[in-house]
């Protein structure tokens, strides 16, 4: 099997401001969010991140994505290091989360061209992809309304399609159904099964248990910052379901 | 280069179609002229109703041009004491005389049998004080008299000859020069930070509050390109603010004052220097304010950070009332801020060397340079631009 994404030992502390001392109740300086975390994800599989808040999955995906930097170790994709080539790596990923926001002021049509420039596409690209993707997502419709004055869900839509505008190699979602409503949250989760469905690799941070049981091939437990488990769905939950796993693992951990 | 000409379409795209900016950019220019209008019209019928008082005195006057003087609703009040000059030049400096008119002995005569080309022509010398409304105005009137008679008769006489006379007695030589220098460098600043400060201000921490500058990082796109793409649009939207709010300023500044600002002294070299000073000082203060408004967590901690350096330009602004003139020591053109008051007195005075103005723009360009430079720095660390 082909590692896609191999992430190597990351490990991030945050100087913390006095105001974020107070919100967590300590009076600890520094938070480490990722301690020494390695995983790999591989070539057309689903990758499952779980974990409870404040375990770093967030931190792990935005050094992944080029976001933030490593206080050390590194990630690679398709073996291009994160931390050394980070020009690189944004032409091979695509990431969605609910932080991320398209400015209100734009259409769909112009947001697309615009990033899709920045992408660097030839205009032939450009209109090939557009007319596939807003087909595919029914923006066609849409695709001259200001971002301000779409449904949410159509709004989400318009944030999937941007993310993968440049046909990424690994597209990474980080809590992608957070703060959405039932039904723009299925948007979501029906994108993430066509996925699957073409083969694509995913890596995906979630606190949904069924989620992660109906679509990934592989879980990583993250508490704390370091990786407890990391595995394939199957060999992780025998006969158990994900949930009763997942607490298991957690008592043990965290002793309670 | 591609991708940051892309963000600057876009950026002006927003700025110049959303009519809340619009609005925000352009009513103050608007607003300034309206109110400065308003209040210049309601000023001048307060204060001073149509002078129609003149106090003259005239040595030497033909009989054949009493009739100048004769204006149908004017009330032209004739001295008959015969002044020395120094005496009426005083009495004009201290406004209690609008005008002395001085001819030669048997003026009219000699200008008679004069032939053109031979030997000195007869003259009159005239003698007035352009910051006194009065005087200003029956001296045009006065030689606006004669020209048109001299016309008639081929140029037999000279009005005010002598090049080394000073024949106005205002305090200063060119009054539009004068003021100009003194109020517009602080104006012109003024405007242009004004016209900067918002869409700055609102610029990089806006995107942090709406969470649209992440959307832009994950993109392969320059960290340069973005930073240059964010400050040049920036650049030419204030400055089309600015501009605007200044035009507002010059167009309503004689109604406001009730003086006519005669803007012939300056010619095309002023308007490429100004240009040159107004772009440098526009990217100038863009690029500070996008530093702040990086810093900054929201668009009101930005306006806030924003404020001390609005009173030091002002304050420095200030500080070059009581001189006179612009400085000449080469160096001070390099102080920031500093030298772009000191250009702009220079400029509107007359009096800034080539060298100056090229070290006051160098150094500015250096200086923004800077600016950016750091500008990458910042967006290329989480910690300032994932600080909310
Ligand atoms: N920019 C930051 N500054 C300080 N602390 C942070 C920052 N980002 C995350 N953290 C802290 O790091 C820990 C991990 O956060 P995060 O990666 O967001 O967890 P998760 O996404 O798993 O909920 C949390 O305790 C969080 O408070
Ligand atoms: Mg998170």
């Amino acid at each position: 099997m082909e590692v896609l994404l191999e992430v190597k030992d990351l490990k991030k502390t945050f100087k913390l401001t006095k105001r974020q001392q107070k919100l967590n109740c300590s009076k600890e300086k520094y938070k480490v969010a990722v301690n020494g975390l390695s995983f790999n994800a591989y070539k057309g599989e689903i990758y499952g991140l779980l974990g409870p808040n404040g375990a770093g999955k967030t931190t792990t995906l935005r050094i992944i994505s080029t976001l933030i930097k490593s206080d050390e170790g590194d990630a690679y994709i398709n073996g291009i290091s994160v931390k050394n080539n980070p020009g690189e790596v944004r032409k091979m990923i695509g990431f969605l989360t609910s932080e991320l926001k398209l400015e209100d002021f734009f259409t769909p049509n112009y947001l697309f061209d615009y990033f899709a420039t920045l992408h660097k596409m030839t205009k032939e690209e450009i209109e090939k992809r557009k007319t596939e993707l807003f087909e595919r997502f029914g923006i066609e419709k849409f695709k001259e309304v200001k971002i301000c004055d779409l449904s949410t869900g159509m709004k989400q839509k318009v944030s999937i399609v941007i993310s993968i505008i440049h046909n990424p190699d690994i597209i990474i979602f980080d809590e992608p159904t957070n703060g959405l409503d039932v039904i723009t949250a299925k948007t979501v989760t029906d994108f993430l099964f066509e996925l699957k469905k073409e083969g694509k690799t995913v890596i995906l941070s979630t606190h949904i248990f069924s989620l992660v049981e109906k679509l990934c091939d592989r879980v990583g437990i993250i508490i704390e910052g370091r990786m407890i488990k990391d595995d394939l769905l199957s060999n992780l939950t025998k006969d158990k379901s994900l949930e009763d796993v997942f607490f298991e693992i957690y008592k043990q951990e965290v002793g309670e | 280069m591609k991708e940051m000409k892309t963000i600057i379409k876009k950026e002006l795209k927003r700025f110049f179609t959303d009519y809340r900016i619009l609005f925000s950019l352009f009513l103050p220019g608007v607003l300034i002229f309206i109110m400065y209008s308003i209040m210049g019209s309601f000023m001048s019928k307060a204060m001073d109703p149509k002078i129609t008082e003149f106090n003259v005195a005239i040595v030497n006057e033909p009989e054949e041009f009493k009739s100048f003087l004769k204006v149908e609703g004017w009330e032209v009040k004739i001295n008959e004491k015969d002044y020395e000059k120094q005496e009426a030049i005083e009495l004009i400096k201290n406004k209690e005389l609008d005008l002395y008119i001085a001819y030669d002995e048997n003026f009219y005569m000699n200008m008679e049998s004069y032939e053109v080309g031979s030997g000195e022509p007869p003259k009159v010398e005239i003698y007035y004080n352009s910051s006194a409304e009065s005087s200003a105005i029956i001296y045009s009137y006065y030689t606006e008299c004669l020209d048109e008679f001299e016309s008639t008769i081929s140029n037999k006489f000279d009005i005010n000859p002598n090049i080394n006379e000073n024949y106005n007695q205002v305090e200063d030589k060119d009054m539009t020069v004068q003021i100009l220098s003194y109020v517009m460098p602080l104006l012109l600043t003024t405007f242009l930070f004004t016209g900067s400060l918002g869409i700055c201000s609102e610029s990089i921490a806006g995107e942090k509050e709406r969470g649209t500058i992440a959307t832009l990082l994950i993109t392969p796109t320059k960290r340069s390109h973005i930073v240059l793409g964010k400050i040049i649009s920036l650049g030419i939207t204030s400055m089309a603010s600015s501009i605007v709010s200044f035009i507002g300023l010059i167009l309503s500044l004689p109604k406001l004052t009730g003086t006519s600002f005669d803007f012939s002294s300056y010619g095309v070299g002023t308007i490429f220097s100004m240009l040159g000073i107004i772009v440098v000082t526009v990217l100038l203060f863009t690029t500070l304010l996008t530093i702040i408004s990086t810093i900054s967590k929201s668009v009101k901690e930005a306006t806030s950070y924003s404020t001390p350096l609005m009173i030091l330009i002002i304050l420095i602004g200030f500080s070059n009332f009581m001189s006179s003139g612009a400085v000449a020591n080469h160096f001070l053109y390099l102080i920031p801020f500093y030298n772009i008051i000191q250009s702009l007195i220079g400029i509107f005075s007359l009096s800034l060397s080539t060298l100056d103005l090229l070290l006051c723009i160098f150094s500015n360009i250096f200086y923004i340079a800077i600016g950016v430079f750091t500008l990458t720095k910042m967006f290329n660390n989480e910690k300032i631009i994932f600080n909310k």
